[in-house]
């Protein structure tokens, strides 16, 4: 199909440019060519399987993985001016659902997680659909979640036969080549090799820094004098809930910047408010677990601390990537306190299925459909695996969750450049790199932060007050009356 | 929403009330055991008007309370507030609405009507700008649906101003800025991002819990006058299918039955709507708490005689009267019987 698309960007979505590599991959689409793409967060992978929509007037069917953030998705597109949009997800209600895929050929857009996808008859319902394309988000899960732990994921190769092999194009933000390879092999595409776009991991306007703290109180203390100095708003990563609201509290009151905790655990309405007040500049800094970020259209976000460390690289270059996607200088700084690997340890433990339930529901199958937490068991079990190779598919799956966990803590404790650790971690090459505005292995960055910070981290014109005006003001601004 | 909070509120200086019972009557957690302590508290109206709420621990609450001097608790973990906690509850009552308003949230899904009117307020007040470009708010499949076709039906309507227009009206009536100021912050729209309820809690020196209650007695107040308003109007159809029956449905189903039969038998609803006797019992119990006391067949339901003997040996708490001690009194007394008697008693004490 011979397209202007330049043309198309700015009739559909008003914009001059592409960002980097979404051309390329739409030109592959168009020409009909599957398609990986490892695109940066904030890259802007929603406008590529938008964009083809409105150009080809297809129905295109994304699967994606976060059932917790599919509507955000869903009101995403929505915002970029597709209406036909629906998400298929176990979120919704037995009435609801029936709705849906009684009318789902209605939908443009349709979102479905992959557990969805699991039942025949929803499977049976999309085969008779006409799918023009295929989207595979978040990818990567395919292998980082990977044969343990969504097997309803390692099903998308069937899946994909099922639809009658339509256009596909597989995404992700960060994707070693290990890994990359290990989507190509679970969704069959071991002969026909699809296209890839791999742009570059590395954001170079983000400084990169870690704080090893002796202890919590440390950790508080540098935390505290960091939230008090740093320009601009600012996102702090938790690995629990409960900490991550804690600290909120503890910044508000000893600070004057204006913080909020926002977690999965939150209703929908509260986090909405959380979510529009920090894109509208009201809000500074927001406490938050991984759960944040998705639906955040937020340019001008100037640092990103981890107060915990993430489970692995491929997560922390995820969630640092949500600063500085105005290009101006940005800075991550991870806090570490040598407990915290623990905190991640018990994570690992708590995903992964003990060794004694998988026993038992070896010996009392029936049990297995009890509760949707031995979905995996239970995929294993139904695939006729033995107990004894479960047993060691679970093993492999917890040494590499390991691995992963080390590879993040050597990160910290790493002695040479952060940039090239982490980038090294992706096969990417990091020769061209600006010494100048690196990492605090090339700088005297925790001698001299303050500094850094008057220098490089700039505050917004976005960052406003939050509004103290009177009511009557607040509806006359809130409908616009013509006269 | 914090459960100290509405202890202080629904607590009494004058009567032991159990912090469970008062929980499950607000959560709307329909047991007739519920219901009958929610009549013993006067709370009948409130039944199910926090539905969905999340609490905190019974126990903890009460100790935290009266280690603070604000309630005395017994050993059935009854509580009765002190002058100091009684002060306390003057002091939250007076910032809210009178408490009816709340009673709207027991008849009408006000929750769900508030969540519709801020997403119906955010996309009227994007339109008012013709700004297609923004992050919708998103309520459930059903909601959503409701929501699109509703704009879609009424956008002609001139709803930006029909929007202004109801909430200055509303707002301006209350003649009371800061419970004004309550409510528009619970808004979304065009370059407005309201605030959370701890927020505001923060800068009105209250507790989240107060603005939580706050904005369902706002919310429910409109739902009214909505109702109110000349129809067809357009913000009609954001109030659909929200009403909660008073009595549940199948306690309803058979309390008609019993009422339309000319000679009344229990066996008889038993054997027709193929349910246990002891489920009859509750459902007519439940519909006893609910019905006034003039549409409810007491006198066929208690043996005169049982209802004599009952009267004479009453004492004067018959609310806590236990079933034991009167079947002393009373041979043969039945439980249904018993319970029948003390809501008889407990309604019309209440109509004195």
């Amino acid at each position: 199909m011979m397209t202007d698309l330049k043309v198309a960007l700015k009739k559909y979505f008003g914009f001059d440019h592409f960002r980097p590599g979404q051309e390329a991959i739409l030109q592959y689409l168009l020409n009909g060519q599957n398609t990986l793409a490892v695109l940066p967060t904030g890259g802007g992978k929603t406008l590529l399987y938008q964009l083809y929509g409105a150009l080809t007037h297809q129905r295109v069917v994304i699967v994606s993985p976060l059932i917790s953030l599919m509507q955000d998705q869903v009101s995403r597109l929505q915002y970029l001016g597709s209406k036909r949009v629906v998400a298929l997800t176990s979120a919704l209600d037995f009435h609801e659902k029936a709705v849906i895929i009684d009318h789902l050929n209605q939908y443009q857009f349709i979102y479905v997680s992959p557990e969805m996808l699991a039942h025949p008859d929803i499977l049976n319902r999309m085969a008779h659909l006409n799918v023009g394309l295929l989207v595979i988000d978040e990818a990567h899960c395919i292998s980082e979640w990977g044969p343990d732990f969504r097997p309803d994921y390692l099903k998308l190769g069937q899946v994909r036969q099922k639809l009658g092999q339509p256009l596909t194009l597989m995404m992700t933000a960060t994707a070693t080549p290990f890994v990359r390879q290990d989507i190509l092999n679970h969704l069959n595409f071991q002969t026909a090799k699809p296209k890839q776009v791999l742009l570059p991991i590395n954001r170079k306007n983000i400084f990169l820094s870690a704080q090893i703290c002796q202890d919590q109180k440390h950790k508080d203390q540098t935390l505290l004098e960091l939230v008090q100095t740093l320009n601009g708003a600012g996102i702090i990563y938790f690995s629990s809930k409960k900490q991550a609201e804690q600290v909120a509290d503890m910044l508000n009151q000893k600070t004057d910047r204006k913080v909020m905790a926002y977690h999965g655990g939150m209703d929908h309405q509260r986090r909405f408010h959380i979510q529009q007040q920090f894109m509208d500049g009201n809000l500074d800094i927001v406490c938050a677990t991984s759960a944040f970020g998705m639906g955040i259209d937020k340019d001008d976000v100037r640092f990103v601390i981890h107060y915990h460390l993430p489970a692995n690289i491929q997560s922390y270059v995820q969630e640092i990537g949500r600063c500085g996607r105005d290009q101006k200088p940005s800075l991550a700084i991870l806090l570490y306190e040598p407990n915290d690997r623990y905190l991640q340890l018990n994570l690992i433990d708590h995903t992964i299925p003990d060794i004694g339930v998988v026993d038992y529901l070896y010996q009392h199958p029936k049990a297995l459909n009890d509760d949707d937490q031995f979905r995996v068991i239970k995929y294993y079990f139904d695939k006729g695996l033995s107990f004894e190779s479960v047993q060691r598919v679970f093993d492999q799956a917890k040494r590499r969750r390991i691995a992963e966990l080390s590879a993040m803590v050597n990160y910290v404790y790493h002695p040479g450049c952060r940039r090239t650790q982490l980038l090294d971690y992706f096969d990417e090459d990091v020769s061209d790199n600006d010494r100048t505005f690196c990492c605090d292995h090339d700088s005297d960055f925790w001698g001299d932060w303050r500094n850094f910070n008057q220098k490089y981290l700039k505050v917004s014109s976005t960052t406003g007050p939050i509004q103290s005006k009177d009511w009557r003001q607040v509806i006359d601004q809130l409908f616009l009356l013509k006269n | 929403m914090d459960l100290e909070t509405l202890c202080l509120i629904f607590g009494s200086s004058t009567q032991y009330r159990r912090i469970k019972a008062m929980k499950n009557a607000l959560i709307g957690r329909r047991t007739v055991s519920n219901l009958y302590w929610a009549l013993q508290y006067d709370m009948l109206d409130f039944v199910d008007s926090l539905h969905g709420q999340q609490f905190g621990d019974d126990q903890q609450v009460a100790l935290k309370l009266s280690q603070a001097g604000l309630i005395v608790v017994d050993d059935r973990l009854q509580f009765k507030l002190t002058k100091k906690g009684q002060a306390i509850h003057d002091d939250y009552t007076a910032q809210l609405l009178p408490l009816k308003y709340l009673g709207v949230s027991s008849r009408f899904d006000v929750n769900r009507f508030a969540q519709r009117f801020v997403f119906a307020s955010q996309i009227v007040s994007e339109y008012s700008y013709a700004n297609h470009k923004y992050y919708p708010q998103s309520l459930g499949y059903y909601d959503d649906q409701l929501l699109k076709h509703w704009f879609i039906a009424n956008k002609r309507q001139n709803l930006p101003k029909q929007f202004h227009d109801l909430l200055r009206g509303f707002l301006s009536r209350l003649d009371n800025d800061q419970r004004a100021e309550v409510f528009v912050q619970s808004l979304i729209g065009h370059h407005f991002s309201g605030m959370t309820e701890d927020q505001l809690a923060d800068s009105l020196k209250t507790r989240p819990a107060i603005i939580e209650i706050q904005w369902l007695q706002l919310y429910g107040m409109l739902l009214l006058l909505i109702q109110k308003h000349p129809q067809p109007n357009p913000f009609m159809q954001l109030t659909a299918g929200l009403e909660k029956p008073v009595i549940s449905n199948s306690a309803k189903k058979t309390f008609e039955l019993y009422r339309r039969q000319m000679v009344p038998s229990i066996d008889q609803i038993v054997a027709q709507r193929r349910i246990k006797q002891t489920t009859v019992y509750e459902h007519l119990i439940e519909a006893a708490i609910m019905a006034p006391v003039a549409q409810f067949p007491y006198q066929s339901l208690i043996q005169p005689k049982t209802f004599q003997q009952l009267t004479l040996t009453q004492p004067d708490d018959v609310a806590n009267w236990a079933f034991d001690q009167a079947a002393e009194e009373v041979p043969g007394l039945s439980f249904f019987e018993f319970r029948l008697f003390q809501i008889y008693r407990s309604k019309t004490a209440h109509d004195d």
